[in-house]
């Protein structure tokens, strides 16, 4: 039974995100296949370089470098989001897979969900 | 002394109020970018005024900072300068 999570939300923006990033987590944890889809400015989870001091905030980019050692087997990003916002593939953090179309991606899941 | 106009928005560029905030804007206006907006700057489909602004903390925060031009990025400071300088403030 596989989960992919969707992100569409920039970081730091609301709690959304975050909280999607640790259901992830919990189902990797408990063997829950578990998968995570960043489209639209959701895109910029993904982003070498976040610098969060001057908010306060810890960097999601940490984070996220967890999730293969949770076994989250999939870091997707949707190819047009990262176009429109100028992100080619160096730009985002080791081990992330673009995607052309989210119907496709979608399809191989028997879950979907969104973050907030 | 016609209205110059200070937009202030928080809204990804992809959110219905982002671009209602451009439809306003008129020419003597500027526009400041915080939180989520900062997106813009590397926003290939959403060309901005040449007056618009952005909070560098946010936008290094989104890694955005980089690849920005330099001199669209602002400190709080800042922030509250350009606050003063227009006669009104609209908050999107």
């Amino acid at each position: 039974m596989s989960t992919l999570i969707i992100i569409d939300q920039s970081p730091y923006g609301s709690w959304a995100g975050r909280e999607a990033l640790d259901m992830t987590f919990s189902l990797a944890a408990f063997d829950q296949p578990a998968a995570l889809l960043f489209v639209g400015p959701g895109v910029h989870w993904l982003c070498q370089g976040q610098n969060a001091d001057n908010l306060g905030q810890k960097s999601v980019e940490k984070n996220l470098s967890a999730a293969s050692m949770f076994g989250v087997e999939d870091i997707l990003a949707d190819a047009g989001s990262c176009a429109r916002y100028n992100l080619a593939i160096e730009h985002l953090i080791s081990g992330t897979t673009l995607v052309e179309s989210i119907r496709d991606t979608i399809a191989g899941y028997n879950q979907v969900v969104f973050a907030g | 002394m016609t209205d110059t106009t200070l937009h202030i928005t928080n809204k990804a560029p992809d959110h219905p109020r982002f671009r209602y905030c451009l439809s306003a804007f008129k020419e003597g206006d500027a526009l400041i970018l915080m939180e989520d907006a900062v997106l813009a700057l590397t926003d290939q489909e959403q060309a901005l005024p040449s007056t618009s602004y952005a909070l560098s903390a946010d936008a290094q925060a989104r890694a955005v900072a980089n690849r920005a031009p330099r001199q669209q990025l602002i400190d709080y400071n800042d922030f509250v300068q350009l606050t003063a300088t227009y006669s009104r403030i609209i908050n999107w």
